[in-house]
């Protein structure tokens, strides 16, 4: 058996699904009409129920309808359309792996093997087994559940379930309500359909208006042969159709393997609610593609296509953002290409739609464009859910989730990068370098902690850049580091790997508080220790000094460095402060590094 | 009879007026300083500790709460709230953090308000807040995200004037929140705010016997090693009647 989903006036419930569940449900009654066509002149393309008894029809201008009181006109969107047919196809994906995408707004699919599953899904419900429900209530039960999905997902539909493909189709569009055709009734129940029904070409259902043949009942009496003689194999076909006698096998649609949504603004917007209603819309197609396939995002990109065109005036550009020509496009579009781009890697695959659109939300709420908005692309990376269970034995920690929303809050407070370009938010990974105070962040993931036990046996060259390597092997071991790395035990040697584990027996050292940037300071020497130092703007005797050690890196290029460091003990009213100063021999300044605190 | 209908008439309208408050059931995460955790056995779960001392003169303060890092990041994750940016990497993966299961947010650093000017919700420009307004609310933030054992407040970098005028009840909140979770919330600051907020107080200093002497021990041209003082303000139990002091020493990196 073969069900058909039929959406009566698709483009209609195509321009309604975006709007929110209560304000479609206002719009069904009103009436409204698709307007397509040239700009200058647009047309009446589609209308609804509502519209055609308010007397607007198809073909009529847009002046004409709108003299309709009360009635909606919309553009028609192909867009709309195709995520709508998207959508249709997901609905269906839902109860058959074999669904024929047959017209827009109509997908078929193959019942074949679905019995049970109807069956033991309201069996389940009611509690009584399989065995002591009828099998021929399977189908009733199976038109309410593909209604119900069908109305969870925005659209009214007609259901028609026979024995093949296009007489459910026919059956669908034909009857105004919900109808099932058993096998070998088929000529029966079209009988009395209107030819119009049929995919007719207008020659062809012209020369039968003039045959007086109306309904399905005379096509399908006149006799074969005469038929043939007169219409030829189109002829035959039709017949055929208004019997119900043709099986074809269904051209089932092959797994969509984009998982991409857009979605372009008529005029572009400027405020984040405008964009963010569409986002959710769009998300929410896209994680409902995700679980039809049984799969979940891994990573998800959003670009965003900024209308320069409307600031060429001004040129007002915005260079803080990630702004870049779209690849391949003409140079003569290119005001039109700009975009902004923008990519969550998850921790965690997910299907979950409210997270996604959490973290793409708070994101834009930090960030500002130099342009309106004028239409938005989502892409999810899809990958296999996560099945496996976390480690029993892992330590406690914030669910991998809600910590992708927590650690985008906090850059919403913080920000996102300093002067430098480090990020403000995130797990502190030392630079294989022997230059000091040399670090980076790394993103903040428990993911690793808690289902990859090995994961601190990681080899140190995995996450350290191959130019901070080579600086190592370069780099003239006379400094401090090389000092403390002379003095440290071998299981402290790994001072500068990022990954290194905690030794068992760490024992508590003295930490040295950093000043960003350091401050800068003059040093009286006496002979060649440090006799006074400036310390915010008040010179401090040195009670005592350590040093000095020399060392420098990166002389050959442009970021080489050189200083001369102690570690000096000052007097201050609230008691002896142990220092860190050094000079910096190429720019012939002392500067305070920080405190031993 | 007469009580009992009055005490179930109230308890109508307030449920918990009668309702006994108990402290949950708390642990500790030991500092790895021996002569402390023998002394207040170390820093209390679901509560507030405080860990102040001098900034202009070397306390042992950051050295002390790199040493509860150390220990709490061997099993758990922790957070640590900079809020003047101070923290030394090199010094915390030398004291034994592991530092892929700590989360560093470095307060103060954003470069600002951006350029743009459109797609902005609320007002056309984002005033950047002060690091220690940021400070409290990332703080606040990871107490409603939970699932960090250490949370750890750095402002000792910021002005004694400026963390003075944080009102009580910023801190009562604190103390009332992660009283419900299992973590620990610890600030270090120069002086001690919190008052009955905080379930443990600590100020460290150096140990210096005259004015002019240098606590440290210099080994040759090396800096080894220096002697502090805590001293216990407030315990976890209760509040001591004289407040006690313990004496240790720390040891260099390199030493």
């Amino acid at each position: 058996m073969f069900a058909c989903i039929y959406i009566p006036d698709f483009p209609v419930q195509a321009s309604l699904l975006p709007e929110p569940a209560e304000t479609r449900t206002a719009l069904t009654h009103s009436p409204i009409a698709i307007l397509d066509g040239p700009a200058n002149l647009p047309r009446v393309f589609a209308a609804n129920l509502a519209a055609r008894r308010a007397g607007i029809q198809t073909g009529m201008t847009k002046l004409q309808a709108g003299l309709c009181a009360g009635a909606v006109l919309r553009n028609r969107s192909f867009a709309e359309e195709e995520s709508a047919q998207s959508t249709l196809l997901d609905c269906a994906s839902k109860f058959s792996p074999r669904v024929e995408s047959t017209a827009p707004g109509v997908a078929i699919l193959d019942l074949s093997g679905t019995k049970k599953l109807f069956a033991r899904q309201k069996d389940s419900q009611r509690g009584t087994s399989r065995e002591n429900s009828p099998q021929n209530e399977a189908w009733p039960r199976a038109l309410r559940t593909i209604t119900a999905a069908a109305a969870e997902a925005g659209f009214e539909v007609r259901i028609a379930i026979a024995a093949n493909p296009d007489t459910a189709f026919l059956v669908a569009r034909g009857f105004s309500a919900n109808t099932i055709i058993p096998a070998g009734e088929e000529a029966q129940h079209l009988a009395s359909l209107p030819i119009e029904t049929l995919p007719l070409p207008p020659e062809m259902l012209e020369t039968l208006n003039r045959w007086g043949i109306r309904k399905f009942q005379s096509l399908a009496a006149l006799p074969t042969v005469a038929l043939v003689e007169r219409l030829g194999q189109e002829g035959l076909y039709i017949q055929k159709l208004a019997r119900g006698a043709i099986a074809r096998p269904l051209l089932t649609i092959e797994p969509n393997p984009d998982f991409a949504a857009s979605f372009e603004f008529d005029d572009p917007v400027e405020t984040l609610e405008s964009i963010f209603f569409i986002l959710s819309r769009l998300l929410q197609d896209l994680c409902s593609h995700l679980l039809a396939t049984a799969q979940a995002a891994g990573e998800l990109r959003l670009t965003i296509g900024l209308n320069v065109r409307q600031l060429q005036t001004t040129k007002r550009r915005d260079a803080a953002y990630r702004i870049s020509p779209q690849i391949g496009q003409d140079s003569k579009d290119a005001p039109e290409g700009e975009q902004s781009e923008h990519v969550w890697k998850l921790p965690v695959p997910t299907q979950d739609k409210n997270l996604l659109f959490s973290l793409v939300r708070l994101h834009l709420e930090q960030t500002s464009f130099s342009a309106p908005i004028r239409s938005l692309r989502l892409e999810v990376v899809p990958v296999k859910p996560r099945r496996a269970q976390g480690n029993l034995f892992a330590p406690p920690a914030p669910e991998p989730e809600k910590l992708e929303i927590t650690l985008e809050r906090i850059r919403g407070v913080v920000g996102t990068t300093d002067s430098e370009g480090n990020d403000c938010v995130g797990a502190p990974l030392l630079l294989d370098t022997h230059r000091p105070g040399a670090f980076t962040l790394q993103r903040f993931s428990i993911v690793q902690d808690a289902y990859s036990p090995a994961h601190r046996n990681l080899s140190p060259s995995k996450n350290i850049p191959a130019s901070t390597i080579s600086s190592v092997r370069l780099c003239v071991p006379c400094g401090p580091s090389f000092r403390r790395e002379l003095n440290q035990n071998s299981a402290k040697s790994t001072l500068s790997f990022s990954n290194s584990s905690p030794s068992p027996q760490s024992t508590p050292v003295i930490a040295l508080r950093i000043f960003r940037p350091a401050l800068e300071t003059t040093v009286e020497l006496d002979g060649s220790k440090p006799h006074f130092v400036r310390l915010w703007s008040c010179p401090r005797r040195v009670l005592a000094a350590s040093g000095p050690w020399s060392s420098s890196g990166n002389w050959w290029n442009t970021a080489a460095w050189t200083r001369e460091e102690w570690d000096v003990a000052l007097q201050t009213p609230a008691g002896p402060g142990f220092y860190r100063i050094y000079r910096d021999r190429l720019r012939r300044q002392w500067f305070i590094e920080g405190v031993f605190d | 009879m007469r009580a009992a209908r009055l005490k179930a008439q109230i308890e109508q309208t307030l449920p918990a007026a009668f309702t006994v408050y108990q402290r949950q059931e708390s642990g500790s995460l030991p500092t790895g300083i021996p002569q402390i955790d023998n002394a207040v056995c170390g820093v209390p779960l679901h509560s507030l500790t405080e860990i102040c001392g001098s900034n202009l003169a070397s306390s042992g303060k950051t050295s002390i709460l790199a040493s509860l890092l150390a220990q709490a990041t061997r099993e758990h994750f922790c957070a640590l709230v900079d809020a003047c940016d101070n923290f030394d990497p090199a010094s915390g993966q030398a004291a034994g953090i592991s530092l892929p299961r700590l989360l560093w947010v470095r307060c103060g650093k954003s470069r600002g308000p951006q350029n743009g000017r459109f797609c902005r919700s609320g007002v056309e420009s984002r005033v950047k807040l002060p690091p220690l307004e940021q400070a409290f609310k990332v703080a606040d933030i990871l107490l409603q995200s939970g699932g960090f054992t250490l949370i750890a407040v750095d402002l000792s970098g910021i002005p004694e004037r400026v963390v003075r005028r944080v009102p009580l009840s910023s801190w009562f909140r604190f103390s009332r929140v992660i009283e419900r979770q299992p973590a620990a919330l610890v600030f270090l600051t120069q002086e001690p705010h919190a008052t009955s907020c905080a379930s443990l107080v600590l100020r460290v200093s150096t140990a210096v016997h005259g004015w002019g002497d240098c606590p440290a021990l210099f080994s040759g041209n090396l800096l080894t090693q220096w002697n502090l003082n805590v001293e216990i303000v407030r315990g976890r139990e209760k509040k001591p009647a004289r407040s006690e002091r313990t004496g240790f020493s720390l040891p260099t990196q390199w030493a």
